[in-house]
């Protein structure tokens, strides 16, 4: 056995949202609510560790952390724990719901721990399982509010997700055929000869897990079940679920080694840039907000996958992206849970002056939407910019401005209709914020105020993490 | 191509006739007995090769789509049908049954030449192209029909696929019997527990698109 890693805090990253999980279960007032409070920091504390560490390598034959799985099991970690304290104040406001507080605490735990532990395998078929597990789990989270339209969107988010898997799972077919192992250590130690099947295997893992991630032409489940989940979750599923869907792609994309063959690099590119194309033009027309969120997700999303084909130090970029969305994406799901509780309502049109209303969500608010657009100085815009002159350098002028023309339309989109919502004046139309007055958005500040730090300074260990994991695929900080 | 062999590519012919029977059907109950037909017939070529291979995985495996996919699922399925009129019947598709059957076989006719041209020569297997065939089967079904219980079907006719494949190309493919133990549990919450609430919240499956999840 190898132990060049930190045993205590893996333990711990699965046993504390686990533990927390069942212990959620418990049939007493705070029972549910502290223990998933308790499992969330303990898991983020064990994250923090790795990260603070810079633990690489293996436990056994199938666990490992490495720099990339040790940023994003921060992340992961950071967001459930943020998602877990805004849980208890959101589900105050919901009526009639369908799940108990112990069972949406449990399945909320182990949503987590499904990621988690996708992140911490080093197995790819093990990965497969982690990653399906989070539909498992996730799915019954966004019914919680008992609406025809939630039940329609879980629906639709398990019967796509499970079908993009399956072919992710043909993929993983094509792989082991081909080279005999799934070990993301064995394939790296020795990279196997690039075969058709091993081309195919990873251009169907793109679609596969792309199918997870949000990717066009798959991405249909994203929009209704962000929007439908409960504001907590939504926050997770863009924050955190689509990364990690990223990373198992990461993960089979690995090991066609460094340079990458053109034809999945174009594949990769196209897929990239039509997604944030896409995504960005059609959060021009949604009526609800919580929806063009969503499709602002997917456009990150697409950002980042162009980062990641381009290589070199869009790579890096992509990376940076990726960790500071994830936080503005909270926040900015934190603020839409306050406004739906606030209002009653996600319909754009019927939202006017949060400004006098809800004053501090709707700071925050606009504060969120220019982190999640990539507004200097932000950890999103440090990134974008990165991809781009990474995008430039490689000679990729035609997807530079493609890239650019996405980032400028979903800045104007989300600004233009958050702003119409905060500073627009009432009227007749639009629905009195008095229900349940302005609680507060410290948690929304807290994030926004993380992916701000991601961009104003070089955050130790985070940004060492971040180059060593650029470094795992060839690329390079400036 | 020996006795043995032969078998195996008999089999998996009548699993791709019953997967072209599915596309061409718009009653529900028929759809439901046709995935449990397939299941029985992917069981019995999986009991094949466990004997033929000595392999207790593809027993398992064999057993598993007897029991889960031929029996339980579409039991539970059976019943949601006697439980609601409106789940007797694909409505929409009834109306297009004649379209879907073309696709279907010509989507099969496609797949079996991108396999060939593809990947036949890494996967020589009599009826190596059938479980691609399946997928892609599978996934036609998923992204054309709008009954809840007929997209449940598309899932399995999938998960059957990949099982198939599994079997056939990468039989002692790591973890694959927790893998499909896994994907039957997905079925098992999918009709167990999303139709269940579907019905307490919505009492109807086929509502077209509704508005708010538009765009």
């Amino acid at each position: 056995m190898i132990t060049s890693v930190p045993q205590g805090a893996i333990l711990l990253l699965l046993t504390a949202p686990s533990a927390a999980a069942v212990l959620s279960l418990i049939p007493y007032a705070g029972v549910s609510r502290s223990a998933a409070r308790a499992g969330s920091l303990l898991s983020l504390g064990a994250a923090v560790s790795l990260l603070v560490t810079a633990a690489s390598g293996r436990w056994g034959p199938f666990l490992g952390v490495d720099a990339l799985s040790g940023i994003l099991l921060f992340t992961v970690t950071s967001i459930f724990a943020t998602s877990t304290w805004y849980s208890e104040r959101y589900l105050r406001t919901v009526h009639r719901p369908y799940l108990t507080p112990q069972v949406y605490y449990a399945l909320l735990c182990a949503f987590a721990f499904t990621m988690i532990a996708a992140l911490l395998f080093t197995d790819l078929g093990l990965m497969w399982i982690g990653i399906e597990a989070t539909t498992v789990s996730s799915a019954l989270l966004i019914v919680l509010e008992r609406r025809p339209t939630s039940v329609e969107a879980a629906w639709r988010y398990t019967l796509i997700a499970s079908a993009g898997l399956t072919i992710a799972l043909f993929a993983l077919l094509l792989l082991y055929t081909d080279t005999g192992t799934l070990s993301t250590y064995r394939l790296a130690a020795t990279p196997p000869a690039i075969t058709l099947p091993v081309l195919m295997a990873v251009a169907l893992a793109l679609v596969g897990y792309g199918t997870k991630v949000g990717l066009f032409p798959m991405h249909t489940w994203l929009p209704d079940a962000h929007s439908e989940a409960p504001s907590p979750i939504s926050a997770m599923f863009s924050g955190v679920l689509l990364p990690t869907a990223l990373y198992a792609f990461l993960r089979v994309y690995q090991v066609l080694g460094n340079p990458v063959p053109a034809v999945i690099r174009d594949l990769l590119l196209t897929f990239g840039l039509v997604t944030a194309l896409v995504g960005a033009f059609l959060l021009q027309r949604q009526r609800s907000f919580k929806r063009m969120f969503a499709y602002s997700s997917m456009e990150v999303m697409g950002l980042a996958l162009t980062g990641i084909a381009i290589g070199g130090i869009a790579l890096y970029g992509a990376l940076i992206l990726i960790v500071a969305h994830a936080f503005a994406k909270s926040a900015a799901f934190y603020c839409a849970g306050n406004v739906l509780s606030g209002t009653g309502t996600t319909r754009i049109d019927e939202v006017r002056d949060l400004q006098t209303r809800m004053p501090r969500t709707g700071a925050a608010w606009v504060l969120a939407s220019l982190a999640v657009t990539g507004a200097p100085p932000f950890g999103t815009f440090l990134g974008e910019l990165l991809i781009v002159v990474g995008a430039i350098a490689a000679g990729a002028i035609w997807a530079a401005a493609l890239f650019v023309l996405a980032i400028f339309v979903a800045f104007l989109g989300v600004n233009g209709q958050v702003g119409r919502m905060v500073f627009g004046e009432a009227t007749e139309g639009t629905l009195p914020a008095t229900a349940n007055g302005d609680p507060g958005s410290g948690l929304a500040y807290l994030n926004v105020a993380f992916a701000l730090a991601i961009g104003v300074s070089s955050l130790p260990y985070l940004s060492t993490a971040l180059r060593a994991a650029a470094a795992l695929f060839g690329g390079g900080a400036p | 191509m020996d006795t043995a062999a032969e078998l195996v590519a008999l089999v998996g012919v009548g699993i791709l006739l019953t997967a072209l029977f599915l596309q061409s059907e718009s009653f529900v109950g028929p759809l439901v007995r046709g995935i449990a037909l397939q299941s029985l017939l992917l069981g019995v070529l999986l009991g094949w090769l466990a004997w033929s291979q000595r392999s207790v995985d593809l027993a398992l495996l064999a057993a598993l789509a007897v029991a889960v996919r031929a029996g339980l699922i579409p039991w539970v399925l059976d019943r949601q049908i006697r439980s609601f009129r409106w789940r007797l019947r694909e409505v929409h598709a009834a109306q297009r049954v004649t379209g879907h059957a073309l696709a279907a076989v010509a989507l099969a006719i496609i797949a079996w030449f991108v396999f060939q041209e593809t990947l036949a020569t890494i996967f020589p297997q009599p009826g190596g192209a059938l479980p691609f065939v399946l997928l892609v089967e599978g996934l036609l079904m998923l992204a054309t029909r709008g009954n809840t219980i007929v997209q449940v079907i598309g899932y399995l006719e999938e998960e059957n696929a990949v099982v198939y494949a599994g079997a056939l190309f990468a039989p002692h493919f790591p973890l694959f019997v927790e893998v499909v133990v896994f994907l039957d549990v997905l079925g098992v919450v999918l009709v167990g527990v999303i139709l269940s609430i579907q019905r307490d919240v919505t009492g109807t499956p086929e509502q077209g698109a509704l508005e708010e999840l538009a765009g």
